[in-house]
């Protein structure tokens, strides 16, 4: 008996230990992607903790401090209005991140809803689905943002409804082309004899084999996302002012003081860089992982 | 072939003529409407009035009405007239701007080929080496720093340091072909650059595996040097998949153009996109995006159709 009670401690840390160690050998394998995310959880940090991390108020204007090159109090300087760049960064990644995660979320997620459908009905249904899909694609993206941020006001949620639209013609046609080749695997008509619905063969089984390429897709996904937001933003046509945002701070002050003050474009500019590259960095490691025949490559 | 080319222009006509549903519903989800726009904030005039010249601009029929004689118009060349400039017809405004899209768009399509190709191949040939490692880190950058961002920097840095203006005044291609090429050159490397990152990455991939393959062991067994080899064997094989990707590329590459366009101040279908938006010029908008997705939709017909001739392989069903 007292064998056992001892064992019980070791029971439950053998439980822990596989997923830490898988944890540090994909560090290992994969320390480049491993480094990436480190980064993006300091960038979600940054974002979350935005209010209590940032120096100064983002909003606060001090006509006195306007323009001040990087100092140690204003770690990257001040914009036009004197507002602290740092601080404004800190709170834009909020808008950044909020677009990437949420624009590339909904937009997969309406995607894999398509692509399900369609690739498993089959028929009409997939045709229309289909050319609705490459109608939406063959709209540059710019142009079909643009028109959809003039017909909807500027804010968050109309922003990311918007880039969704972007993101969800390509996952709807890579969740097409994986449920059609999953449709014919034996595993899918032992489910359809022993009588599940379609809807049962495609959320349990058909929709968890194709998810490989639906997280790739997502991870990917994100990282356009947030430079969409930025080009929204440059064009004007973001979240509101004087809402920080990364693309916005490129658009007032970055361009018209660009001579006296080049800080104001570097700074959110290496935001935007850093982690797009950050996020393409693991979007590439786990497609290693996930999808070895794609390994390089962008499909 | 020719069934199949049918078929596919069948497909790309139905695409078009759900873009030009899916813009004119946008467009007309906008408050307000267009009599209000040209009237624009000052000149309000007597409800009776309005009705009346309403009924003129033919904006009080309904939707479906207004929708075909959109089409009509399309279909008749003229695309409407510009809400804010009388008399302007929406095509003609197109026509002025397309060219310098084009251009720039072509142009950077070229430069993206003659850099992506080449440094993907070497990347591959040295896998897993130093130089292999900087062509996908520079590919990597490529990829996440948007043009527009690496064209703000050139502006600013190029202002500051290397004496580089961007051009005030556009030079146009038949004026001054010299002086215009020079005035590209800047944007058209910017706008090349992401593109070339995604070729180069896969030029890299599919050379990689083509190395692998059988008929390159053959050919290096019997006695070709490596470079006959790859540049003979490897590449034509490899860049079959390059160029469809390439081409499935142009919507982004007119994105991108639009963009690089607004930064360099030329007066391209961006410029006029962005300025029509800003102005609520609705039919202008309208008709871009439409001759906008025309394009991309025959450029990516064209490359299924020229898939075939490529590679004798394929053949269509």
């Amino acid at each position: 008996m007292s064998a056992i009670a001892s064992d019980l401690p070791r029971v439950i840390d053998t439980g822990l230990r596989p997923r830490n160690r898988r944890l540090l050998s994909l560090a290992r394998r994969k320390p480049l992607a491993a480094g990436a995310g480190l980064v993006l959880v300091v960038v979600c940090v940054v974002a979350l903790f935005a209010p209590v991390l940032a120096p100064f108020d983002p909003n606060e204007v001090q006509l006195g401090s306007r323009l001040l090159s990087p100092s140690s109090e204003h770690w990257l300087g001040t914009d036009e209005f004197g507002r602290d760049v740092l601080s404004r960064i800190m709170h834009g990644a909020r808008v950044s991140l909020a677009a990437g995660l949420g624009a590339a979320g909904l937009g997969t997620a309406a995607g894999v809803v398509f692509g399900l459908l369609g690739g498993y009905i089959g028929g009409f249904v997939d045709l229309a689905i289909q050319r609705v899909m490459d109608a939406l694609m063959a709209l540059p993206p710019i142009i079909l943002l643009m028109v959809l941020a003039t017909v909807l006001s500027p804010s968050l949620q109309n922003v990311v409804f918007a880039i969704a639209i972007f993101v969800m013609p390509s996952a709807s046609r890579v969740v097409r082309g994986a449920v059609l080749a999953e449709k014919e695997m034996v595993y899918v008509l032992a489910a359809q004899s022993i009588g599940a619905s379609p809807k049962r063969v495609m959320v349990r089984h058909v929709l968890p084999n194709t998810m490989a390429p639906i997280i790739i897709l997502a991870s990917i996904a994100v990282g356009s996302a947030i430079i969409i937001e930025a080009a929204l933003g440059f064009l004007g046509l973001s979240v509101r002012p004087p809402a920080a945002t990364w693309g916005t701070m490129l658009n007032t002050g970055a361009q018209t003081y660009m001579e006296q003050a080049p800080w104001l474009a570097v700074a959110p500019g290496l935001a935007i860089g850093v982690t797009v590259f950050s996020i393409n960095l693991l979007g590439d490691g786990l497609r290693d992982i996930l999808d070895p025949r794609l390994r390089g490559s962008r499909g | 072939m020719r069934e199949y080319a049918i078929r596919r222009l069948a497909g790309a006509a139905v695409v078009v003529a759900l873009v030009s549903i899916i813009v004119f519903i946008l467009m007309h989800l906008l408050p307000g409407d267009a009599l209000l726009t040209k009237l624009g904030e000052t000149g309000r005039i007597p409800e009776d009035q309005m009705d009346e010249l309403r009924a003129k601009m033919g904006i009080d029929d309904p939707l479906y009405v207004q929708y075909f004689r959109w089409v009509g118009d399309i279909f008749d060349g003229s695309m409407g007239e510009s809400l804010i400039y009388d008399g302007r017809e929406v095509s003609g405004r197109i026509m002025d701007a397309a060219p310098v899209t084009l251009e720039l768009g072509l142009l950077a399509m070229a430069a993206a080929m003659v850099i992506g190709v080449p440094l993907g191949v070497i990347a591959a040939i040295r896998q897993d080496g130093p130089i292999d490692y900087l062509c996908q880190a520079i590919a990597l950058t490529g990829l996440s720093v948007p043009s527009f961002l690496i064209g703000l920097l050139v502006i600013i840095y190029g202002t500051l340091h290397f004496g580089y203006r961007p051009p005030r005044e556009y030079i146009g291609l038949t004026e001054d072909p010299i002086g215009n090429l020079k005035q590209m050159a800047i944007p058209v490397l910017i706008l090349g650059y992401g593109l070339a990152a995604s070729i180069m990455r896969m030029t890299r991939s599919t050379v990689l595996e083509t190395l692998r393959q059988d008929y390159t062991r053959t050919a290096r067994a019997k006695g070709l040097a490596a470079r006959v080899v790859v540049w003979r064997h490897v590449l034509r094989n490899a860049l079959i998949p390059v160029v469809t990707m390439a081409g499935n590329q142009a919507a982004f590459i007119l994105s991108g153009a639009l963009i690089i366009e607004i930064l360099f101040i030329m007066p391209g279908l961006g410029q006029l996109t962005y300025t029509a938006i800003i102005q609520r010029d609705y039919t202008q908008v309208q008709g871009n995006a439409l001759v906008v997705a025309a394009i991309v939709v025959l450029v990516n017909l064209v490359v299924d159709l020229s898939y075939g001739l490529i590679d004798p392989r394929i053949r269509y069903g």
